[in-house]
């Protein structure tokens, strides 16, 4: 088989940097930062699908759940959203390769800056990351 | 074998901040993860047939208590319905078993397996039997 493809071949079944065990989760809210006005989020979940298949190869996005969240800079309100929950499994050389953080990271900037959010979540591996500060970087 | 993460490289990345841990095997999340492997590795073998992980080559026979296969068709029974995905519960103690063996670390598993001094003799005594030290 020549390079390119036994790489090409090696990099789809996930054993270029590690098998596929990393898990990240992204939480694409269904309304704003006050609780009541609605956001396009099949918009936002097509967005976030087609990103994390180009840049991790693959994601699922699960019917909505239900969720809150306290806005600690808004007088501790309750924020009640519907969030639809993403699931993407990734390598751990994929997840820590900068390039990828960048694009994931720029990902959550833009919905949490365009959807006017308080607080963009998070969870790699057994991590939870916040993302407050949405400045185009 | 465990995933070690380079969690402030990939803050840094991110450009977001550490919250802290969260448990990713219990309750409504780990059961979302669960199901989320079912469906991103479970494939129709190409002649046909039921849906598996096409790199599961081996096949050994399991002991298992009554109680944990009950366990295992209760578990599929639920993800049939939720998920709209076919799996049997061999399958899931496979994939379980797959999860367990790689989140647990090599120190982990060596105190599991590793020797142990019984109750009755110390360390030392032990290691003055196998000198050949006198009985």
């Amino acid at each position: 088989m020549p390079k390119k493809r036994a790489e090409a071949a090696k990099s789809a079944a996930g054993l270029v940097g590690g098998r596929k065990r990393v898990l990240v989760v992204l939480f694409v809210p269904s309304v704003e930062r006050d609780g009541a006005t609605s956001i396009n989020q099949d918009r936002w979940v097509d967005a976030a699908l087609e990103m994390f298949g180009e840049v991790f190869g693959g994601a699922t996005a699960y019917p909505k759940a239900r969720g809150i969240w306290r806005d600690g800079e808004r007088g501790e309100f309750l924020v009640k959203d519907e969030p639809v929950v993403i699931h993407c499994y990734t390598t751990p050389h994929d997840i820590q390769d900068p390039n990828n953080l960048a694009q994931l990271g720029d990902f959550c900037r833009t919905m949490g800056r365009e959807t006017n959010q308080g607080e963009v979540g998070l969870v790699v591996g057994d991590e939870y990351f916040a993302m407050r500060d949405f400045v185009k970087e | 074998m465990t995933t070690h993460l380079d969690m402030d490289k990939i803050a840094k990345g991110l450009g977001a901040e550490r919250r802290g841990k969260v448990s990713a095997t219990g309750g409504y999340f780990g059961a979302l993860q669960l199901l989320a492997d079912v469906e991103a590795r479970f494939q129709v073998p190409a002649g046909g047939g039921r849906p598996t992980d096409p790199r599961w080559t081996e096949r050994r026979l399991v002991p298992l208590a009554s109680e944990t296969l009950d366990r295992l068709e209760e578990l599929t029974a639920r993800i049939r319905k939720h998920g709209n995905v076919s799996v049997e519960p061999m399958q899931l103690a496979g994939l379980l078993l797959e999860r367990t063996t790689q989140q647990l670390s090599d120190e982990e598993a060596e105190r599991v397996v590793g020797p142990r001094p019984t109750t009755q003799r110390s360390a030392s005594q032990v290691r003055q039997r196998r000198r050949g030290a006198p009985k």
